[in-house]
């Protein structure tokens, strides 16, 4: 069971609780790869959460669930960026925590620097959706989800996407590096496996 | 923080107590939607996430085997009326689908401006609406036409866009008062009323609103031949489809060391797509569909011989022309010739259909 769910709680709630319990690492952890500050992704992650709170009964089934908290977290971090700095109601405590956590030098990164320091050469576009494959591991259907595109025509966006960052790191196709393998991140689902492991992350 | 910190370096944070009162927080605010029904099905199967492509070639390809796997027995023998149901070849006009518009509707749009190359097009089987895309350097311009009864789904939607939500700006497209909203600077979005049972959806990112609001002025509403007539040579016009179906079936089955008659296909494989890559994606989909059922048909009838033929043909899936030629595209070959690995472990892959699009 959830920590903290009480007799009180009623199906909505406990609901809820998996819903958070299962989804608020991989939807903090979205959040920090996109600020430059730490504690912004409290607001981001806080106004999603509430979002799928309120709209609960709109929130898909596993597995579609993440994509689906992903979309809502991507239009409230445009939100906010539109904002400029705009402040959540709720989660100060954990604004307050990640403003002072330290970066830990050993922390798990799901991709090594030179490919970020490429994918910020790349588009807007493009960057989005490697991101959402490499650094959420969604498979193309996701992102589609995510994008609200269809799955056809996110497949060949992410296969382009992908050859111009290969085609911008130093080395070409596969990129140097004798470092560990970078950990997965997302739900593991079936789906389609990477032609260039490096650059595409690894299922299952 | 680092830029790409792992989730599971996200759970080893130090910030358990913030964690636990934000969910007390968020679930002591007041609740908006109790009285929706808890399994309905949300509105973000619309919004979210676009219905998924050939739904009507589900249809036609999940009922019977093709010309190559042996059968059991319990399909359709030869006379059970090949191609029938469910194809959506043109002239089938059996009144089966009674949304399908007229085929000289204009309800779609394309772009007659120099310079932009069209890089993407799809349609729906069935009238469901498609999409084409064009592309200038960075810049990108997405069309796309959906049934009228989407309309208020999607606006409601991009209502979110803007924080709190609201309509989008008025603005005039193709002669009716539309809405537009903007995701940053240089990536805007336009939704048009429902004309002819359709409503229109334009994005346009790489470009400052003034020039999207310049690309607006240059579509143009065509039907089904004027969207044909816009597209390069490099498409494929209806009058071209049946051959180069036949001719990627035909690789099809050279590869796989079949000896394909053609016509024999039952149901009959077709495809609506002028885009190569999805003309493709829809051939060789119903094929591997078919082989991958053919091998759990097998597998759950005992029949190795049956199941070893499907993981030979499948497994021969990367020698596809049709696959080998979109491999350049995109990532669809590459779901097929995972599948086909998994039946050549023995396994019948899961959430295969959805993969494929089958």
């Amino acid at each position: 069971m959830s920590p903290g769910s009480g007799a009180r709680d009623g199906p909505r709630e406990d609901e809820f609780r998996r819903l958070y319990a299962a989804h608020f690492d991989a939807v903090l952890g979205f959040a920090l790869r996109r600020v430059d500050r730490p504690e912004d992704a409290a607001d981001i992650t806080a106004d999603t959460f509430l979002v799928a709170w309120r709209r609960l009964a709109h929130v898909p089934a596993e597995p579609e669930a993440r994509p689906w908290l992903y979309g809502v977290a991507r239009r409230v971090l445009a939100n906010q960026r539109r904002g400029e700095g705009r402040r959540s109601a709720l989660g100060d405590r954990l604004r307050r925590e990640l403003a002072t956590v330290a970066p830990d030098p050993s922390a798990d990164v799901v991709q090594r620097a030179d490919v970020t320091a490429a994918m910020r050469r790349l588009s807007g576009r493009d960057q989005e959706v490697l991101e959402l494959h490499l650094w959420e591991g969604l498979e193309p259907r996701e992102i589609a989800e995510v994008l609200g595109l269809s799955t056809v025509v996110v497949r060949p966006r992410l296969s382009r996407a992908r050859a111009r960052l290969r085609a911008l790191l130093p080395d070409g196709p596969e990129p140097p590096g004798n470092g560990p393998e970078p950990p997965r991140n997302g739900p593991a689902t079936a789906g389609h496996l990477p032609s260039t492991p490096q650059l595409t992350r690894k299922e299952r | 923080m680092d830029p790409t910190i792992s989730d599971d370096a996200v759970g080893r944070l130090p910030i358990a107590s913030g964690r636990a009162e934000l969910l007390e927080e968020i679930m002591s605010t007041p609740v908006t939607d109790r009285p929706t029904a808890p399994a309905a099905t949300p509105r973000g199967r619309t919004t979210w996430l676009v219905p998924l492509a050939a739904a009507a070639a589900v249809a036609a390809v999940a009922t019977g085997p093709l010309w190559w796997p042996s059968g059991d027995g319990s399909t359709p023998g030869p006379g059970d009326g090949p191609a029938a149901q469910g194809s959506p070849t043109a002239g089938s006009g059996s009144g089966s689908e009674p949304q399908a518009p007229a085929d000289d509707a204009t309800y779609r749009a394309v772009l007659d401006m120099p310079g932009w190359t069209v890089t993407h097009v799809y349609e729906e089987a069935g009238g469901n609406g498609g999409e084409i895309s064009y592309e200038r350097g960075e810049a990108l311009l997405e069309v796309t036409w959906r049934p009228g009864s989407l309309h208020d789904d999607y606006v409601e939607d991009r209502r979110h866009i803007v924080d709190p939500p609201a309509d989008g700006a008025p603005l005039q497209v193709l002669g009716l008062t539309a809405q537009r909203w903007s995701y940053s600077a240089d990536d805007h979005t336009v939704i048009r009323p429902v004309e002819d049972g359709f409503t229109l959806e334009v994005r346009g990112s790489g470009m400052p609103l003034s020039g999207f609001e310049d690309l607006l002025d240059d579509l143009r509403l065509v039907d089904e031949a004027g969207l044909e007539n816009a597209l390069p040579d490099t498409f494929v016009t209806t009058s071209e489809r049946d051959a180069v179906v036949e001719e990627m079936l035909d690789g099809i089955a050279a590869a796989s060391g079949q000896e394909r008659v053609a016509g024999e296909e039952r149901p009959a494989i077709t495809s609506e797509q002028a885009d190569r890559y999805h003309l493709g994606a829809e051939v060789a989909g119903q094929v591997a569909c078919a082989w991958i059922e053919e091998f759990r048909a097998a597998r759950q009838a005992g029949d190795e011989e049956r199941a070893q033929e499907a993981v030979d043909v499948l497994a021969s899936s990367r020698q596809w022309p049709v696959l080998r030629e979109m491999d350049a595209r995109g990532d669809y070959p590459e779901a097929i010739w995972d599948y086909a690995d998994e039946v050549a472990r023995g396994e019948v892959p899961e959430g295969f259909r959805g993969g494929l699009g089958c």
